[in-house]
């Protein structure tokens, strides 16, 4: 009997369909050596003087060496100068494309998946995130910083062939980003309760469906995910924000970060991937209210959404999805996967 | 020069991208053209009527017998449904989550009995059929008590999902209202409540003023690209009159139904070189006599070429990045002579 469940953020339902369940090998990505003749040049180290440093974190003994870099997109669609200048046309709401667009290059080597980037490197890296959200957030404009990285093994659709993150800095709050911070809320006015922290609490006893755990952190696959091996990394203490997580953790984000993507890339023969950071948004217009909750209710955590199978319409259409894989099973496989870190 | 969008109804931003020339050509390199290239293993096809579960529902214009060759248009439920017809939702709790039994009903439509032909081809008349055959299921699936939701829509081509070659759309009844219907609802009864009008009968009013996105018009459909499109080339075709859901169209608006659709689907290809598409058809949910959803919801159909990758950001920010605008594709469009 396939089932429906509900995401208790969000309130999305999702089919979690085991006549049509699929074994984890079924989803392994094929090889494609279609690509393996073509050797793609690194367009960022190729043409190093068109893209301008904003900030970088560099070797301390030897200035010329950095580690993390972010540099502003090419073709990037927001741009930092100008008035958001909102407006109405009849029933429509426009406003001027402002905002931040930027490249975070997360190591100076060609190594494409972040899973294969060091611990060292990939704490660096959330410095880096944390750097930027903080000088971002002074921008009065400015809304919402959405964090986000799409993985490609596939190096002729690269042309950066550096593992990086995307950052977009926007006058506006997301819509998904909206439906979280609702039902986050929702849920905190009735029970005075984060539901991540419940849902972080519940998934501890039941098991089935936690992927990995350390002394600040759990990785869980979601209860309503919507792709097979869909996993949500969460931090322990509950906390709004991710620029105000101590550095001190990092080291465990890391190792977490790390071993779920290095057990999707040897389970499922290096899928490409999408991950997104959630984070709450700044503290503007409402949400700076004293009496807003959202310190309270919401809880920063980070989105891993592996691409193994193609959303058909329907699921864009009506935000109803069909999961072929139930997510005890995804979190059985993953950690039986052995990645020795 | 970039700007934000937002849709009036879903309250979706999307970022669209004036400066962007987009060349259909240069899209079509993205994407294979959908070929038909498994005849011989296809259980669509008149002669295998027997590998699919029993017919529901068919049009048989020769008067043949059920579950035989002679139909036009057949539908059958899915022998690898996504929800099952037998059971009781059984709604339940698992600690803080809410789960049920996957209860609902999961039917094929098979367009065409030519394995070769595509919906777009079907003539304005066969065209008409497949979709009396929509309302002819969607009245039927009213009468099941369990649900609550009818969903139509149609996967064309490997990359927008299809796992069959052979034309097909698909009906899922759910018992409970998809969100993003129901995201619609809530923007819709917002806008009725204050206005006491149809946001999408003013929404189309606006787009015929404004012109500029209009790509077809008859006497009872228009065929526009979104002020908020989430891709490129997507359109949206709607009834001028007001009317909540498929199942009430007359026969004669059936007609130009089949023509609006019929037209969208052939600029499509055209112009797109036979691109993946999806088509879904959005509907108020099934109603009882108490429902006001009648008033202020406004069916429509939404078809989305499947020619850019959508990524990571996408999914997680619910925010789209549109390249090229809407205008610039309605034109397009337009221009198509098919």
């Amino acid at each position: 009997m396939p089932e429906l469940r509900r995401d208790p953020v969000v309130g999305r339902w999702v089919i979690i369909s085991q006549e049509r369940s699929k074994r984890p090998k079924d989803l392994i990505v094929e090889i494609n050596n279609d690509s393996a003749n073509v050797s793609p040049a690194c367009d960022f180290c190729d043409n190093r003087n068109e893209y301008k440093e904003i900030v970088s974190l560099r070797d301390p003994n030897n200035k010329e060496k950095f580690y993390v870099m972010v540099v502003p997109r090419k073709n990037h669609l927001l741009k930092i100068e100008g008035e958001v200048n909102r407006k109405g046309r009849g029933l429509y709401d426009i406003m001027e494309g402002v905002g931040a667009h930027e490249l975070v290059i997360e190591t100076p080597e060609h190594t494409l998946n972040m899973a294969d980037l060091p611990l060292e490197q990939i704490d660096k890296v959330f410095s880096v995130f944390t750097m930027r959200i903080k000088e971002l957030s002074t921008d009065n404009r400015l809304k919402y910083v959405m964090i986000y990285k799409n993985y490609t093994p596939d190096i002729s659709k690269n042309t950066i062939l550096h593992s990086r993150s995307n950052i977009m800095a926007m006058p506006v709050n997301p819509k998904r980003v909206k439906e979280k911070l609702a039902g986050a809320k929702k849920y905190y006015e009735y029970h005075e309760r984060c539901v991540f922290c419940d849902i972080i609490r519940q998934e501890k006893e039941m098991g089935v469906r936690l992927i990995e755990e350390n002394d600040d952190f759990v990785a869980i696959s979601a209860f309503a995910g919507r792709f097979p091996f869909e996993m949500t990394i969460l931090p322990k203490a509950h906390n709004a924000d991710f620029h105000h997580c101590p550095p001190e953790k990092f080291r465990n984000l890391s190792a977490i970060l790390k071993s779920v993507l290095l057990k999707l890339k040897v389970g499922l023969n290096d899928p490409a991937y999408s991950i997104v950071l959630f984070s709450a948004p700044f503290r503007r217009g409402y949400l700076s209210r004293p009496s807003s909750s959202l310190n309270e209710d919401f809880h920063w955590h980070i989105e891993i959404m592996p691409q193994l199978t193609r959303t058909a319409g329907f699921e864009w259409g009506s935000g109803f999805y069909i999961n072929p894989m139930p997510p005890e099973d995804a979190a059985e496989f993953l950690k039986n996967i052995e990645v020795g870190l | 020069m970039t700007e934000f969008r937002r849709d009036p109804i879903a309250g979706r931003w999307v970022i669209v991208n004036h400066e962007e020339q987009i060349d259909p050509k240069e899209f079509s390199m993205l994407y294979p053209a959908v070929q038909k290239v498994n005849q011989d293993k296809c259980f669509f096809c008149p002669g295998k009527e027997w590998a699919t579960p029993k017919e529901v529902y068919a049009y048989r214009p020769d008067g043949s017998p059920a579950d035989a060759p002679g139909w036009k248009v057949r539908v059958v439920p899915n022998k690898f449904p996504a929800l099952v017809i037998e059971g009781d939702i059984d709604r339940r709790p698992v600690g803080l989550y809410d789960m049920s039994n996957g209860v609902g009903a999961h039917e094929v439509i098979i367009e065409t009995p030519d394995h070769n032909q595509t919906l777009a081809d079907l003539s304005f008349e066969d065209m008409a059929e497949v979709i009396k055959a929509y309302r002819a299921r969607l009245l039927d699936l009213k009468h099941d008590k369990r649900f609550k939701y009818m969903l139509i829509f149609k996967n064309f081509g490997l990359s927008a999902g299809a796992s069959v070659e052979h034309d097909h759309s698909q009906i899922i009844a759910l018992p409970m209202v998809p969100k993003n219907v129901h995201e619609e609802l809530l923007g819709a009864e917002r806008y009725f409540k204050y206005r006491e009008r149809c946001i999408f009968c003013d929404l189309w009013q606006q787009e015929k003023q404004e012109a500029e996105r209009i790509v077809y018009e008859n006497s009872q459909f228009i065929t526009f690209c979104p002020f908020v499109s989430r891709f490129p080339f997507e359109m949206c075709i709607m009834p001028k009159e007001h009317m909540s859901c498929l199942a009430e169209l007359s026969d004669n608006a059936l007609t130009e139904f089949a023509k609006a659709l019929k037209d969208a689907l052939k600029r499509l290809q055209t112009l797109l070189n036979n691109p993946p598409y999806n088509f879904v058809i959005h509907i108020a949910p099934v109603q009882n006599e108490y429902s006001e959803e009648k008033e202020y919801y406004h069916w429509h159909v939404e078809i989305m070429p499947r020619i850019s990758r959508v990524a990571g950001f996408e999914w997680g920010s619910g925010f789209y990045i549109l390249p090229g605008s809407p205008e610039e594709s309605a034109k397009m469009l337009k221009q198509v002579i098919w």
